[in-house]
């Protein structure tokens, strides 16, 4: 039988995919685990074509400088609530699916419950030229 | 496993003659393990007739509280073994902010209750859920978190070749696509999957549930989904709404029945009822 997921990620998913803000939801391992329909507007590809992807395969949507070159992402939002448990906020550049780059604005927070850390939910948005 | 059905109601007590034939004691249920000791699952009103036939003397007793909603915990203070100073019970519940003894002493408490947890004669444990499960007699327990308000475990007893999963205050619906959905992001799934029998929350009509949604429990629609993607052997739908009385009730469980494409065996719950599983 397929092992539950915890339950703070099923309810972060559950109202994911009632949200229009792109949202994204990646595991205690890293891996993305989920992204809702305004994500996959904005990064042209949805989650059921997907699925679950790697920390490497996610790597490749980003972060980018302008020119689509990668860059250090230690000090991204996603790795210090991953790294750190914290909440953390930050802009750079992703590569979408049709190899655009856009600038986008993170929030991420951290999942724990009970004591146990069980991943972060990230939401973003395009940042208005 | 001997399954005996002790209150099936939800969130309050009835005792309209109307209500009786399912009954109107709040949930609880008893599990006899081949292997001796006792479990009670939750301590609605229902335990209070239970402890009357319990030896209090007898062995450890076990008390597998769901979640410290009202309606599962208000029969504590009349469960007799708690009162007798040779019983050796272990409370179990969810994990949450503060140790589950200092949870239940909310209720268990001035000006709540006129008898305090340490006035209890009994010898009493309080034990958080343990993730990994753990062994009471020969039994597997597994309890997991599942969605509902505030923390709440449904409960997997394993004993041989049966399984009884117990989910009595359940919204597995709630923002997610039970028919199609994989199975790992369905809340209770991994407990249900396969059991000789499901227990679970079926306390809303479709009709109601436009003004209940998000409470906690599930509609009759979504509880036979849920049941049907878990492939459980025999389903009981249980914590039946206080305003539904016998008659109401039947119609509700003809309904279901007409709905019902599983291959389970699936019933509306009812107070004395017993069931074996092997």
């Amino acid at each position: 039988m397929a092992e539950q997921q915890p339950l703070d990620l099923i309810l972060a998913r559950n109202l994911m995919t009632v949200l229009e803000v792109p949202s994204f939801l990646v595991g205690a391992d890293g891996h993305l685990v989920f992204f809702n329909e305004a994500a996959g507007e904005l990064l042209g590809k949805r989650f059921e074509e997907t699925g679950s992807l790697s920390r490497d395969r996610w790597n490749e949507i980003g972060p980018v400088d302008p020119h689509g070159n990668p860059v250090d992402h230690t000090g991204m939002p996603l790795r210090v609530a991953l790294r750190e448990g914290r909440p953390s906020h930050g802009r750079f550049h992703i590569c979408t699916d049709a190899h655009t780059i856009v600038e986008v604005e993170t929030s991420a927070f951290p999942l724990v419950s009970n004591g146990d850390f069980h991943g972060a939910l990230v939401v973003f948005w395009q940042v208005e030229q | 496993m001997i399954v005996r059905y002790w209150g099936v109601r939800g969130s309050v007590p009835v005792a309209d003659a109307a209500s009786l034939g399912y009954g109107g004691n709040t949930s609880c249920v008893s599990v006899e393990l081949e292997s001796g000791p006792r479990l009670v699952l939750d301590a609605g009103t229902g335990i209070r007739k239970l402890g009357q036939t319990i030896d209090p003397a007898a062995g450890p007793i076990h008390v597998l509280l769901t979640h410290l909603h009202l309606d599962h915990i208000s029969g504590l203070l009349f469960f007799a073994p708690l009162f007798h100073p040779e019983a050796d019970v272990t409370i179990w519940g969810p994990p949450g902010p503060g140790d589950l003894r200092q949870r239940l002493a909310r209720y268990l408490s001035a000006p709540l209750s006129p008898v305090e947890i340490r006035e209890l004669p009994a010898h009493v444990t309080f034990s958080e859920c343990e993730p990994e499960g753990w062994r009471v007699g020969d039994a597997l327990v597994t309890g997991t978190q599942v969605v509902h308000r505030g923390p709440t475990i449904g409960y997997r007893i394993e004993e041989g070749d049966a399984a009884l999963a117990y989910i009595p205050d359940h919204e597995p619906g709630l923002g997610q696509d039970l028919e199609h959905d994989p199975a790992e992001w369905i809340s209770g799934h991994a407990l249900a999957c396969g059991a000789s029998l499901l227990i679970h929350d079926a306390q809303y009509t479709e009709e109601e549930y436009r003004g209940t949604r998000g409470w906690g429990h599930s509609r009759i629609a979504d509880a036979l989904t849920f049941a049907q993607r878990t492939e459980a052997e025999r389903v009981a739908l249980f914590h039946h709404d206080p305003h539904h009385d016998d008659e109401t009730l039947d119609a509700i469980a003809g309904e279901a029945r007409a709905e019902w494409t599983g291959d389970a065996d699936l019933s509306f719950a009812r107070e004395g009822e017993v069931v074996e599983l092997v």
